[in-house]
């Protein structure tokens, strides 16, 4: 009974009613949208250095990270790459050697880092072979191709084709010296990478290093990459003795700051404007119950307790924040697809920014979060009943007789 | 006409004593060039060791001057002909396996030289002690002196300062400390084994020892060497350096 004449009274004031629901749905909606950008965002920025280098968790020997020191490498162990393969958490795994030295060309010299690796393995964690801006990606194990950063290119004034001479001082103290062929040439927007990474055959970079066998590293990219921390401790139970395994938020901390700040100014986000709806959604109710004094006292006088008054009114609220949320979910969802679908480019306006040790791109597309969704909603409702429960004390506290005595 | 005197007396105190820094700037130089003469040509072995190696270089080395440096690895075979030559502040490595003449960058400086203790930048920068440092004597005994280098304010070294030992009567380097810019000792250059050839005293070894890694060290045994030869300034050209 107090269902139906909850949904009867909101709808007596149509135009008011719609007023404070459209309202509600905009900035449901506009909420949902603004924090599947957000969110799209974050993920692009960990991808950027996740995806573009490090992977989402990487196993070293114990220490290696500290000083990338080339003697604490491991080798190949086929136990270890075979658990990792069965593992339903990791999508893909990649063997890499890591080596500094000074690439060289004609009359210029730089600092590079070769990661020496598996073209096909690498696929699998990292996307440079997306970011192709000239020439091809590495096709084999053999050869003594080379895929570099487009500004080291730069530098160097080499594209596809040229030769590049590589020097480092090998494992055994020999000066370890040989010539690449570039490739291809990647661009990231990460000036770190992009100026000094160079992609190399793993066995051409061991023979160079004197490190037959040996690999410094197992990258790994995992199907939830916001949970990497999640997943190290399952994942460390595999490794033998004397190896480690860390997660991207170990290896960028900038970047977890970054992540866990989004979390803070999300809620601070989410109570301003909240904020602002929920005082929409008092007037709309207060406005309706003060009308409706008279009918109030002759409910009342009827027999209605106080406490039904009350229920009543919360109900209409409740009603209101429900037909709220539903609608601006649908149009948030809506939004949202067009956003993750299409998105913005802006790259016309602005290039990529480093931020936290990684890069945003230019541009603005959304992703789907579950907890974009339902948190948003969840608080609307909440917030409805909220802005409802001071008009439903008033109009349960209302003396019958003066209440329809009112004009 | 005595206050006059006076003042004179005072403002001679009080001048900033050129003399004694005169005196060590010319020792230092005289020692340092002592060590190198006009030109020499000289053979030595390089005796590295680190925590997870040790190796032992055979090569030649020119020179002419302060600025003009080459020197070529004889032995080990592998390593054969790879050779460095200094022009100044430049310095260019030849490597015969990819037969490529690779100049060392500014911000390579810093790292070693064939994998040894001594860098590409000592190459360039030390022996100019005497143009990019002031001295200051802090002790002096029959047996040696020992003078503290600080670096010249506009001066682009990379250390904080120098503590050099000058045996006598021989006028040769002992022990000469380096000190980074904390003033933390870094690594100590001992100088010893000291022969008399062609008339002049001359440490025929040198050891650079870092001072955080005391297992590790450079050795270079001078066993041959020649001065005032007769070389120009052409033999110090990148042709020559590859050979």
């Amino acid at each position: 009974m107090l269902l139906r004449l909850a949904s009867r009274n909101l709808w007596r004031n149509r135009r008011r009613t719609l007023l404070t629901l459209s309202a509600m749905v905009v900035s449901l909606a506009l909420l949902t949208l603004s924090l599947g950008v957000f969110s799209g965002m974050l993920v692009d920025i960990l991808a950027s250095t996740t995806e573009q280098y490090h992977g989402h968790l990487v196993i070293t020997a114990d220490d290696y990270l500290d000083d990338r020191d080339m003697y604490k490498n491991f080798s190949s162990d086929e136990q270890l790459l075979r658990k990792l393969e069965t593992d339903e958490v990791v999508i893909g795994f990649s063997q890499r050697l890591r080596g500094f030295g000074l690439a060289s060309h004609d009359e210029s010299s730089y600092p590079v880092e070769l990661l020496g690796i598996h073209p096909e393995m690498e696929k699998s964690v990292t996307n440079l072979h997306q970011q192709l801006a000239e020439g091809a990606y590495l096709s084999g194990n053999n050869g003594n191709g080379a895929v570099i950063g487009s500004s080291l290119a730069k530098k160097l004034k080499v594209s596809p084709g040229d030769e590049l001479v590589f020097v480092t001082q090998a494992a055994d103290g020999s000066i370890g010296n040989d010539l690449l062929i570039v490739r291809g040439i990647f661009r990231t927007g990460h000036s770190g990478h992009d100026n000094s990474l160079v992609l190399v055959p793993q066995q051409w970079l061991q023979k160079v290093m004197t490190l037959d066998g040996k690999i410094h590293e197992i990258a790994i990219a995992i199907n939830a990459p916001l949970r990497a921390a999640d997943y190290k401790p399952a994942l460390a139970t595999l490794l033998p003795q004397g190896l480690s395994i860390t997660d991207w938020g170990e290896l960028l901390p900038e970047m977890r700051e970054a992540i866990a700040s989004f979390d803070v100014s999300r809620l601070i986000f989410v109570i301003i404007l909240y904020f602002a709806t929920g005082l929409g959604i008092l007037n709309t109710i207060f406005m309706s119950v003060m009308e409706r004094t008279r009918e109030f006292g002759i409910l009342m006088a009827l027999g209605l307790r106080p406490g039904q008054i009350k229920r009543l009114v919360l109900l209409e609220s409740l009603l209101l924040g429900l037909i709220g949320t539903l609608l601006g979910l649908v149009c948030g969802l809506i939004l949202s697809y067009y956003m993750s679908r299409f998105g913005i480019d802006l790259s016309t306006w602005i290039t990529p920014i480093t931020y936290a040790g990684g890069t945003m791109q230019p541009r603005l597309k959304a992703i789907f979060e579950y907890r974009n969704f339902i948190e948003p909603a969840y608080l609307l409702v909440v917030v409805s009943v909220l802005a409802g429960f001071f008009p439903a004390r008033r109009a349960a506290n209302l003396q019958p007789v003066q209440a329809i005595r009112e004009d | 006409m005595i206050r006059f005197l006076l003042l004179l007396i005072i403002s001679i105190l009080l001048l900033p004593h050129p003399a004694w820094s005169v005196d060590l700037k010319a020792l230092i130089r005289k020692v340092e060039e002592q060590y190198m003469g006009l030109s020499s040509k000289s053979r030595m072995t390089l005796n590295i060791r680190s925590e997870h190696w040790e190796r032992s270089l055979k090569m030649d080395a020119w020179s002419l001057g302060r600025d003009h440096f080459l020197v070529r690895i004889i032995e080990p075979s592998k390593e054969r002909d790879v050779a460095t030559l200094k022009v100044d502040k430049e310095v260019w490595n030849y490597l015969p396996k990819v037969d490529r003449v690779i100049k060392v960058p500014p911000s390579m400086m810093g790292g070693a030289w064939m994998g040894s203790h001594i860098t590409n930048d000592d190459l360039v920068k030390a022996n100019k002690i005497d143009e990019d440092y002031s001295f200051e004597l802090i002790e002096e005994s029959k047996k040696r002196y020992l003078i503290e280098c600080i670096p010249k304010p506009d001066a682009v070294v990379v250390w904080g300062k120098i503590v050099y030992e000058i045996l006598l009567p021989m006028e040769v380097p002992g022990t000469v400390s380096y000190f980074d810019e904390e003033m933390v000792k870094v690594r100590d250059m001992v100088f010893d084994d000291i022969k008399k050839i062609d008339g002049r005293f001359i440490p025929l070894r040198m050891t650079i020892q870092p001072i955080d890694d005391p297992e590790e060290r450079t050795i270079i045994q001078y066993s041959d060497i020649d001065f005032n030869i007769k070389i120009g300034k052409s033999f110090f050209s990148l042709r020559n350096l590859k050979r």
